[in-house]
């Protein structure tokens, strides 16, 4: 054997060796996160609720070391797409959370995991839910989600800019909104608002702006659709409510001029002291704080009531990923977590008997939303599948008529455009076979 | 036998594109088409056949009609900016600019058709702002009162048209300016030796010559004006609050339709209606300019 020989034998063997190495390497590393980890994801159509979802992960790393949660929190609308098309093909996240309304679609269908016994229990227990939120998270009697938080509704207004203009109160009736929204909003020299008075949601696209004209019409006593007897719908609201809350609008835009469709808007306008007040919910109150915390601002209940949305976690796939994503949504039910939320995001939580006193006393605004008058009323959007039809439709019917000054002075034109709206919900409803006779 | 043979081979070396052409172009098209007799809500696995009932429902709705008839202004206000301007720049950098500028002006026309859509119309949001955009400012100067460009019913569209015209310019320019390249340089000399002065070059040797280019660009302008989505998405779109008006067009209706209204088969319709047009309009460009060509 001569020396050469040897070399290049030695050379091919350390080569052998080496690939062969290399690929076991491979092989450990590609099994790795098979044997020793676990990934579930948590999708949201809230970004506010991310650091929410992590602090429940982190708070689940005592009892699941191996555990990793990916939370994936988007803007709602995107939220919601993703959701019909990652479900439809297998490829959702484990733990999705999403509002009653729209869940009850993918409930019907059979897209959602029936809890296990011990998460149905924890839900049915009159002591950590009330009837409302059990259901909400049901379907024909079963469980098949954990109830979170709810979107639920108060007044925010600027106490600085109440002062300045000599209000001492918030607005107690809708026609108290008016004459404050006329008093505080500041105008510039050429008569022009600079500071709405009142920010309406007036352009936009989605269901959002026939959301909040529910919200105020809700305050007159009209609903943009009602169930009836017979457990079926309708839409019956133009009436002399409807037009009361459609007329209020207009007033504001077109006659009194204390908003414009193009000023500032929403929270954000409200942080920036560029509106006086508004109705949102109270994940207000934390972005508030970490956007706007010197603002000088309070809360209060609306005349007459608010809208309830109920979000629950829903779990897809199965295995030993389901079941992490139901101890998941279940640690995420814990007292600790939902004070956490309540108190870094804001979103209230649907649990009952939480202590919210220790939090009440540091961000007082909280108290409209959890402290209300015994009168106090709610109403929640139908669990009926062309809901979300019924509100983009009619948002792009109201986006028309509060561009519409005409509209303002004349009673007959406000009657005949709630009419149109109130027959096309009715054709809709029509159409799924859900309209009460 | 070896003709056979040559097709054959042509065939196998063809066969692999065509496959690929059918998977992802021919059988999304048939699905579609498929899809649009069916009711079909995505989440159910029944599809129940309803015959033109989605097309029939169609024809009474008024949002699609009004995302149709926004989205054909939009498409034609869009071809009849684009197509024009696009030319006349192309001949500016062609024939005036024989510096070493010209790199510059055409990357510079360019640089709009590359520019990632969502930050563009972003920073068109900004410009058309009501309140504190430079659009108004300049406005201003001349004493025009400040236009709430993202809110009203027609300026919004207006809106709409700018922004893709803008991003449409570049590429119409550099096909135009490739078109220019290719046109036989004699033609102008013997123009130039019989007197024609240079816009009189322009307008009956390079345009006429130059038909082939503007029915490509044409066609692709009017194909894409009608496919508008983000633009109108992004000009109206906000965290909260105020955002703009909605401008609905043909697309924004068909996804609204499919993930918020979960209504697939519907959705399906409106995408075929959309093909129907497309392929009329583009067929009509086709005819007329080939014509004319030939005249």
């Amino acid at each position: 054997m001569t020396i050469s020989t040897l070399r290049r034998r030695t050379s091919s063997a350390a080569l052998r060796h080496a690939l062969l190495g290399s690929a076991m390497g491979l092989a450990v590393i590609a099994a790795a996160p098979a044997i020793s980890a676990q990934e579930i994801s948590v999708w949201s159509g809230y970004p506010e609720l991310a650091p929410f979802y992590e602090h429940v992960a982190e708070g689940m790393k005592a009892d699941y070391p191996d555990l990793s949660v990916k939370v994936e929190a988007i803007a709602l609308r995107e939220h919601e797409k993703r959701i019909a098309l990652g479900l439809t093909s297998g490829e959702a996240a484990e733990v999705i959370e999403l509002g009653t309304s729209t869940a009850t679609r993918y409930l019907e269908n059979e897209l959602f995991n029936a809890a296990p016994e011990a998460v149905a229990a924890f839900v049915q227990d009159p002591a950590n839910f009330n009837d409302f939120f059990r259901d909400s998270a049901s379907y024909g009697g079963t469980v098949y989600g954990v109830p979170l938080f709810r979107g639920q509704s108060a007044l925010y207004y600027n106490t600085e800019m109440f002062e300045a203009a000599g209000l001492t109160e918030p607005p107690a009736t809708m026609a108290d909104y008016t004459k404050y929204a006329e008093a505080l909003t500041q105008r510039d020299a050429n008569g022009n608002p600079s500071v709405s008075g009142w920010s309406l949601r007036l352009s936009g696209g989605g269901q959002g702006i026939a959301e909040k004209f529910w919200i105020n019409m809700f305050q007159y006593g009209e609903s943009l659709v009602e169930q009836t007897a017979d457990g079926k719908w309708k839409a019956d609201f133009a009436n002399a409510e409807g037009r009361a809350a459609l007329k209020q609008y207009l007033e504001n835009v077109h006659t009194l001029k204390t908003v414009t469709v193009e000023m500032p808007a929403d929270a954000e306008a409200f942080e920036r002291e560029q509106t006086a007040m508004f109705i949102r919910e109270s994940w207000v109150i934390g972005d508030i704080a970490s956007k706007a915390p010197d603002l000088p601002y309070a809360t209060a209940t609306l005349p007459r009531g608010s809208i309830v949305a109920p979000v629950s976690l829903w779990i897809s796939g199965e295995g030993a990923e389901a079941e992490a994503a139901w101890a998941f949504a279940e640690a995420a039910n814990s007292p600790e977590n939902l004070l956490w939320l309540l108190d870094n995001v804001g979103w209230l939580p649907n649990r009952s008997g939480l202590d919210y006193s220790a939090i009440l006393q540091a961000k007082p605004a909280l108290a409209a939303f959890v402290e209300y008058p015994d009168t106090y009323e709610f109403f929640s959007l139908p669990n009926i599948g062309p809901v979300e039809e019924i509100l983009t439709r009619t948002a792009a019917r109201l986006t028309d008529a509060f561009a519409n000054a005409s509209l303002a002075a004349d009673d007959a034109a406000i009657d005949g455009v709630l009419m149109a709206m109130q027959d096309e919900i009715n054709a809709l409803l029509q159409r799924e076979g859900l309209l009460a006779q | 036998m070896l003709r056979r043979k040559r097709w054959l081979f042509a065939m196998l070396a063809i066969l692999p594109t065509l496959a690929i052409f059918a998977w992802v172009r021919m059988y999304p098209i048939a699905e579609t088409l498929r899809l649009s007799l069916h009711k079909w809500d995505i989440l159910s696995k029944n599809k129940p056949f309803i015959g033109l009932g989605n097309f029939q429902e169609l024809m009474g709705d008024r949002l699609f009609h009004e995302a149709l008839l926004n989205t054909t202004i939009i498409a034609f206000g869009v071809l009849i900016i684009t197509i024009p301007t696009a030319m006349i720049l192309a001949a500016m950098i062609h024939y005036r600019t024989r510096s070493r500028a010209s790199g510059f002006y055409e990357t510079a026309i360019f640089l709009p058709h590359v520019v990632s859509l969502v930050p563009a119309a972003m920073a068109w949001k900004w410009i058309f702002d009501a309140r504190l955009g430079p659009l108004n400012a300049f406005l201003g100067m001349f004493g025009i009162e400040p236009q709430a460009w993202l809110f009203d019913p027609t300026l919004s569209v207006i809106s709409v048209i700018v922004l893709c015209s803008w991003q449409a310019l570049g590429y119409a320019v550099l096909i135009y300016l490739v078109g220019f390249k290719s046109l036989p340089v004699s033609l102008y000399e013997a123009a130039k030796l019989d007197g024609a002065s240079g816009p009189q070059s322009f307008w009956f040797l390079s345009i006429p010559m130059l038909k082939p280019i503007t029915l490509y660009v044409s066609v692709v302008t009017l194909v894409s004006g009608f496919n508008v989505y983000a633009q109108a998405f992004v000009l109206a779109s906000d965290a909260q609050g105020a955002p703009g008006r909605q401008v609905r067009v043909l697309v924004l209706d068909m996804l609204e339709n499919s993930f918020r209204n979960y209504r697939v088969g519907y959705a399906a319709s409106e995408a075929v209606v959309l093909l129907v047009i497309v392929l009329v309009l583009t067929l009509i460009q086709f005819s007329l300019l080939r014509e004319r060509g030939r005249s």
